[in-house]
């Protein structure tokens, strides 16, 4: 454990150190994700000032989702980067992957070394400082518990994330043209869960429900937070199902990456 | 002594979709999946023994890749058994790949951004060296590649000659018992290939590594290896010593001589003029008719001679005509 964790700790700092070679690209990212992060953060605000609420949920509630999804994407982004779909298949295809099963390592550890994209800090503090903003607007009552919650929500998020890159990067083993589809969920997935889940129709919320939970990732646990009541009737525990929901969604994920990785090995595509 | 590599009707059947063409095509594509079978490799047996040294040669799609993708583990083989060094490769991969090393001459294992030195470090903790070893091997190989003037210098500024000496190194730090090659020199100029071609043979001879080598330049199989086995079509032409292959099927030798005056008539029994250039004149005779020895005897008795040289067909050659004519197929 200690030799494993020796590894990823020496192939982050390669990646840290790679990109501190690069100034300029480094700055450029930080100030555009920001800029991208914070103008989604403006206009969202514009629309709660002509309209005064969503579904009944003010602006410092609507900050909370966001920028509660914005800092998890971003710290998932940052440390699944190996894992991100497009860059893992086009590295696969350069014979990448090979180098790496050449290794006497756990190949998973590997990919998760192989790329480590600091320059999403710049999204993650975007995403951080609209979440204090949030609880400053929201005026949410603090309990003991709410206290200890909220990383777990963030760290269930992050697995969720983290899981839907690692099934987009497996899939890439069979094709490439359609990691696209996974983009919309991962992408897509974050868009939705930045608003109040009760807005959509009943289809897409199902989806999100039943398929994908991401409504037991952001929504529910909001609700908890904002102490806001449930217009959905779902069981009281359900905000409490987000390390269930994020963690579960990881376990398949890396499932479905290790039957990935058994299908690339006989056909070496 | 037991094969360290034993291959026995090994298969790798690839299912690849059949792609139609134009807009209608492209349509069908979408809806109907026909595979076509290509059998890569196509039961293929072979051993090696400890300590041998190999070249794998055969014109381009033969099934070279592939077969070496078997053996060091990143492909599943179809059917057939493989067992390297105690292990079969693709079940036990993390125990059987710390025993071998692998150079696949397009790509580097060592990261882009970091100096050599610092790549050859991390893959220290990675196989876990011990210090002293490591040192010991770094300092052989650093003397061996020359790799001093670079070794502080970024993977992704080295020339491509440079980043194979380095690759190479990087491939032995941990004293592998077995080294695949694929394509160690493409792309090398002489002078590159030639130190290359010098550390394979030191660590072959010096360390007894076992080393398995493919390569599209036969002048590395000339002078590297005494076995050499040919594939084409998924399946094994030939598996033998490289002489016996020049006897077999390197058609005519020759010999060049120059006389010491001119002669009107300068035939001889046995050998064919082929060439003739004032003094210089070229025979060719068919081994195994007639012998080299016998030639020049014949000829010292009859002319005056100047100087001579017996030329043997170019290996070259020799493997262009066993893929073009077909030679060995059964």
């Amino acid at each position: 454990m200690g030799y494993i964790l020796g590894i990823y700790r020496r192939l982050i700092s390669v990646q840290i150190r790679s990109q501190m070679q690069y100034r300029f690209p480094f700055i450029v990212e930080l100030v555009v994700t920001g800029f991208v992060t914070i103008s989604g953060f403006v206009t969202l605000a514009f629309v709660l000032q002509r309209f005064g609420s969503i579904g009944g949920w003010k602006l410092g509630e609507v900050a909370f989702l966001y920028g509660l999804v914005e800092t998890s994407f971003g710290i998932m982004d940052m440390i699944f980067s190996g894992f991100d779909p497009g860059n893992f298949g086009r590295q696969t295809r350069l014979g990448r992957f090979d180098q790496l099963l050449l290794r006497p390592v756990n190949i998973t550890v590997q990919v998760l070394g192989s790329e480590f994209i600091i320059r999403r800090l710049g999204r993650i503090a975007q995403g951080f400082v609209i979440l204090i903003l949030a609880l400053t607007m929201a005026h949410i009552n603090w309990t003991f518990g709410k206290i200890l919650f909220l990383p777990v929500v963030i760290a269930s998020q992050i697995a969720f994330f983290g899981g839907l890159f690692i099934i987009g990067a497996t899939i890439s083993f069979w094709t490439l043209e359609s990691i696209e589809i996974v983009n919309i969920f991962t992408y897509g997935g974050t868009e939705m869960m930045s608003y109040p889940m009760q807005i959509y129709p009943n289809w897409l919320r199902d989806f999100f429900s039943y398929i994908l939970p991401a409504i037991f990732l952001n929504y529910f646990p909001a609700l908890y937070f904002l102490g806001k009541p449930d217009p959905l009737h779902f069981p009281t525990f359900a905000p409490f199902l987000a390390p269930v929901a994020g963690f579960g969604v990881l376990a398949i994920a890396l499932a479905f990456w290790n039957y990935g990785i058994r299908h690339y090995q006989s056909t070496g595509t | 002594m037991t094969p360290i590599i034993q291959v026995s009707d090994l298969h790798k059947h690839f299912k690849l979709s059949k792609h139609h063409r134009g807009f209608s095509g492209a349509f069908r594509n979408l809806f109907t999946r026909e595979y076509r079978l290509v059998r890569a490799v196509d039961g293929i047996s072979f051993n090696i023994e400890p300590g041998e040294l190999v070249g794998y040669i055969g014109p381009n799609g033969a099934g070279k890749s592939t077969t070496i993708k078997m053996l060091a583990g990143l492909l599943v083989p179809t059917s057939g058994k493989l067992v390297i060094n105690n292990h079969i490769p693709w079940r036990d991969r993390k125990n059987y790949v710390a025993g071998i090393g692998a150079v696949f001459g397009q790509r580097t294992t060592l990261w882009w951004d970091l100096p050599v030195i610092e790549s050859l470090d991390l893959l220290q903790y990675i196989y876990r060296i011990p210090a002293e070893r490591f040192h010991r091997n770094l300092d052989e190989f650093r003397q061996l590649l020359d790799l001093d003037a670079f070794i502080d210098t970024p993977v992704r500024s080295l020339s491509l000659g440079q980043r194979m000496r380095a690759d190479l190194c990087a491939a032995m730090l941990h004293d592998p018992v077995i080294l695949f090659l694929d394509e160690p020199t493409i792309g090398l100029d002489v002078v590159a290939k030639e130190r290359i071609r010098q550390f394979i043979v030191h660590i072959n001879r010096e360390r007894s590594t076992t080393i398995l080598l493919t390569t599209h330049d036969l002048s590395d199989v000339e002078k590297l290896c005494e076995r050499v086995m040919i594939i084409d079509h998924g399946q094994l032409l030939y598996d033998g010593a490289l002489e016996i292959l020049r006897d077999r099927f390197g058609g005519k030798r020759k010999l060049v001589v120059d006389f010491a005056t001119e002669y009107e008539h300068v035939d001889v029994e046995g050998a064919q003029v082929v060439n003739r250039e004032g003094l210089r004149v070229t025979y060719e005779f068919e081994r195994g008719a007639m012998t080299a020895s016998n030639l020049i005897g014949s000829l010292s008795s009859q002319y005056r001679i100047h100087d001579l040289e017996v030329r043997e067909p170019d290996i070259e050659v020799t493997v262009r005509r066993i893929y073009e004519e077909r030679l060995l197929e059964k």
